[in-house]
């Protein structure tokens, strides 16, 4: 019984950690494909949503299965409920890639020149994921806490591009669209960050017990 | 054990108080039941004897504490009786041993209580005038006897549960005792019964068994593990639902894995897109390979399903550097590329040339000039073509004859073959040092020198002078060409060497030669086994330092 079980929980750790690995490849391909405003790699991160939701069902699946028939405790149960809220930060991360990606196809031509505190800021936003990912994939609370950490580096991102943003409309009268579209890949990524963390502080809680304070 | 033990010593003590209990009252009832019967008898007798004389005022007069007396007429009705109103008595004519006394003139018998704790026996005995004299007795029996007994023999029960447990205790204890003291890792040293040396022997034979067991798998896990640690390759092998069981050194480096990784899951280590993909390939095709750059090198992963007897054990992951050899792979195109451009250039040049003189445009006296022109390009065709050849018989390595060749007689020799070019371009040049004899193939050493010196003249300043200088050392032989030319700069020193690199590519034309000249040298150098060193200043001038290892 205790086998057939931890053989489920070895499945739904790989399963989240694959899931964990598709939300950064389409992170990437988003980010890739707006620093080069490659349209096409752009549409290829809006197919690969469905497979980002698709997974969070199977995900979400396995786990009630395993709450319904195994009824676990302690760490089994900690780690079952953590899955739970981690695969849904990591859905919203996918969806916001696909989000960026969207943007991209609307830019038309419209590089990132001169807008590097965005790369910048991407490349954080990257790294989080990423750390999220492997703090959860080494159960590493002290990496979680790093990534906890660096949120607020990019939310100062966040505040330095829109005062960017806002110099650039005043100096230049640019696009306005641009502008905006620019304003909003920010907040994406400001919202990945976000999710980050949260996902962060579920592997702290899955292997500590203890979620942030409130 | 001690409960064992403790069972048994209770039940023997319970079996043994129990049939004791049986043999005293089997034994004791009966003869105590004997006497007082005879006793009965007795005191019947007495009192027949008295009735008969003095009528029921003896009967009267007796003391009754304990027997009972009645007196039957013949017809069965009660006369006396000690314990009872004979009035109220019906008639005892039907009882047994009235009946028999009344028969034989004696009579007995025993009836038991309707309760059963008490048992009466009767003696009844016939007088002269035909009635007959009863005497009973009522006495327990031997239930209410056992009955009575309970209570000691409880109390005897508990000590012997008491007694059992603790005896057992001890008992088991001092069994024990010498098994708990046995050293099993030396099973023969030990001087316990003399029951348990068969065990022993056993244990003897296992743990020599186990031992070989364990050196034979040691051996091989040192054997595995001394291989796979010193492969430059990183191989991890998975187990069938994709966990890591072993994974050498070279693989923990390459996916940056700690080694307590052993045991978690591959993704754990390595969750790329193609590494899954390829997994998962290898998992349904039985076989997965692709290439990925990893810490800014290539490598090649090869993933192999492990199958036997149709089922699937795991997977082998493979992982070479093939760094070198995309880096060869592309040197190789450049190679192929550069050479038809520069067979092409001085074919174009002829063509055109020929061309120009076939339509009838160039005029008579500038006939000469192009014909010279198409002469030095398919002459400089031919240099090229004898290079490419040269270096690619180099490049196989093929075998030449060796001899003692004096470098610093080839040297000269060289220099008098180019003073015609040295003084064109106003070069002064010089052959200094020892002999320098050096065993190796003569064409080869010749390209060397003359290439380095051909370039020395080449890329000389007017009124500059390149000075040859050959060293006989102890166990090697140094051949240095300096220079006071134009000079190398620093990034361009290594690449001096590749095939058709130019470090100005406009200069090519105007010096003449092929760009291969200093892959060559490079080459011949290394078929010597030699080592070669540039020292250069920009607007300086080079020295290109060649030494042999004469001892080989």
């Amino acid at each position: 019984m205790r086998n057939r079980f931890d053989a489920q929980l070895f499945e739904l750790n790989r399963e989240i950690i694959e899931m964990g690995a598709m939300c950064e490849e389409a992170i990437a391909a988003a980010v890739k494909a707006l620093s080069s405003g490659d349209i096409a790699l752009a549409e290829k991160v809006k197919a690969s949503g469905g497979a980002i939701d698709q997974m969070e069902r199977d995900i979400e699946g396995r786990c009630m299965k395993l709450l319904l028939h195994q009824q676990p405790v302690a760490r089994d149960l900690r780690l079952i409920s953590a899955a739970l809220k981690m695969i849904t930060d990591m859905e919203r991360i996918g969806d916001q890639a696909e989000d960026i990606a969207e943007i991209v196809t609307f830019l038309e031509g419209h590089t990132m020149e001169g807008m590097e505190l965005i790369e910048e800021m991407a490349r954080e936003t990257i790294e989080m994921v990423t750390e999220s990912v492997d703090a959860f994939v080494k159960k590493d609370v002290a990496l979680a806490q790093k990534v906890i950490d660096q949120d607020d580096i990019v939310d100062d991102y966040f505040s330095k591009v829109k005062r960017g943003i806002i110099t650039l409309i005043a100096e230049n009268h640019t696009d306005g669209e641009f502008a905006l579209d620019l304003l909003m890949i920010a907040k994406y990524f400001e919202r990945i960050g976000d999710h980050a963390t949260n996902i962060a502080e579920w592997v702290i809680y899955s292997v500590t017990g203890k979620h942030k304070e409130v | 054990m001690t409960s064992k033990i403790f069972k048994s010593i209770l039940s023997v003590a319970i079996a043994v108080l129990l049939s004791s209990l049986v043999i005293i009252i089997g034994a004791l009832y009966p003869y105590f039941g004997n006497v007082q019967e005879s006793q009965l008898k007795d005191e019947l007798s007495l009192a027949a004897d008295a009735t008969e004389q003095l009528g029921e005022s003896y009967l009267q007069g007796l003391d009754y504490d304990r027997y009972r007396l009645t007196w039957v007429d013949a017809d069965g009705t009660v006369l006396f009786d000690s314990h009872a109103d004979t009035a109220a008595m019906e008639s005892h004519a039907d009882r047994e041993e009235i009946k028999e006394a009344l028969v034989s003139g004696n009579g007995s018998s025993t009836r038991q209580s309707s309760t059963l704790t008490e048992q009466t026996i009767y003696e009844a005995t016939q007088l002269n005038d035909g009635s007959v004299l009863r005497i009973s007795v009522s006495r327990a029996t031997a239930l209410v006897l056992v009955l009575g007994m309970l209570q000691p023999i409880a109390i005897v029960l508990v000590i012997a549960i008491a007694l059992s447990a603790w005896l057992a205790h001890r008992m088991a204890n001092k069994v024990v005792e010498p098994l708990n003291k046995l050293n099993l890792e030396k099973p023969m040293e030990n001087e316990a019964y003399e029951e348990l040396a068969p065990l022993l022997r056993r244990i003897n034979a296992q743990h020599k068994e186990i031992k070989a067991q364990m050196q034979t798998l040691k051996r091989k896990q040192d054997e595995f593990e001394q291989i796979t640690g010193n492969m430059k390759e990183a191989l991890v092998l998975l187990d069938n639902r994709g966990r890591i069981i072993s994974i050498n050194p070279a693989a923990r480096t390459l996916f940056g894995a700690s080694a307590s990784c052993i045991g978690e899951d591959f993704l754990t280590i390595d969750r790329k897109q193609n590494m899954r993909l390829a997994l998962e390939h290898a998992k349904t095709q039985g076989h997965a390979d692709f290439r990925a750059k990893e810490n800014s090198r290539e490598y090649q992963f090869d993933l192999s399903r492990i199958d036997s007897d149709g089922n699937s054990h795991g997977m082998v992951i493979l992982a070479f550097d093939v760094t070198e050899q995309v880096n060869a792979e592309k040197h190789r195109q450049e190679f192929t590329a550069n050479v038809s451009h520069e067979l092409k250039t001085p074919l174009q040049s002829i063509i055109g040339s020929a061309e120009l003189m076939e339509n009838g445009i160039v005029k008579a006296e500038d006939v000469p000039r192009f014909v010279g022109h198409i002469r030095k390009e398919a002459s400089r065709l031919v240099f090229l073509i004898d290079d490419i050849i040269r270096l690619s018989a180099l490049d196989e390595g093929a075998e030449m004859p060796h001899e003692n060749v004096s470098l610093k007689v080839l040297s000269e020799e060289i220099c008098e073959t180019l003073a015609d070019a040295a003084k064109l371009k106003d070069v002064s040049l010089e052959v200094t040092g020892d002999d320098g004899v050096v065993n190796g193939v003569r064409r080869l050493l010749y390209d060397v020198v003359y290439n380095l010196c051909d370039n020395a003249i080449k890329y000389n300043n007017p009124g500059g002078s390149v000075k040859v200088t050959v060293a006989q050392k102890s166990s090697e032989v140094m051949l240095s060409v300096q220079d006071t030319g134009i000079g190398i700069s620093p990034e361009h020193q290594d690449k001096v060497f590749e095939r058709f690199y130019r470090v100005d590519k406009s200069h090519s034309k105007q010096s003449g030669g092929t760009g291969l000249g200093l892959s060559i040298v490079k080459h011949a150098v290394q078929y010597h086994h030699g080592k070669i060193t540039v020292e250069s200043e920009l607007n300086k001038g080079t020295t290109i330092t060649v030494l042999f290892d004469t001892r080989a």
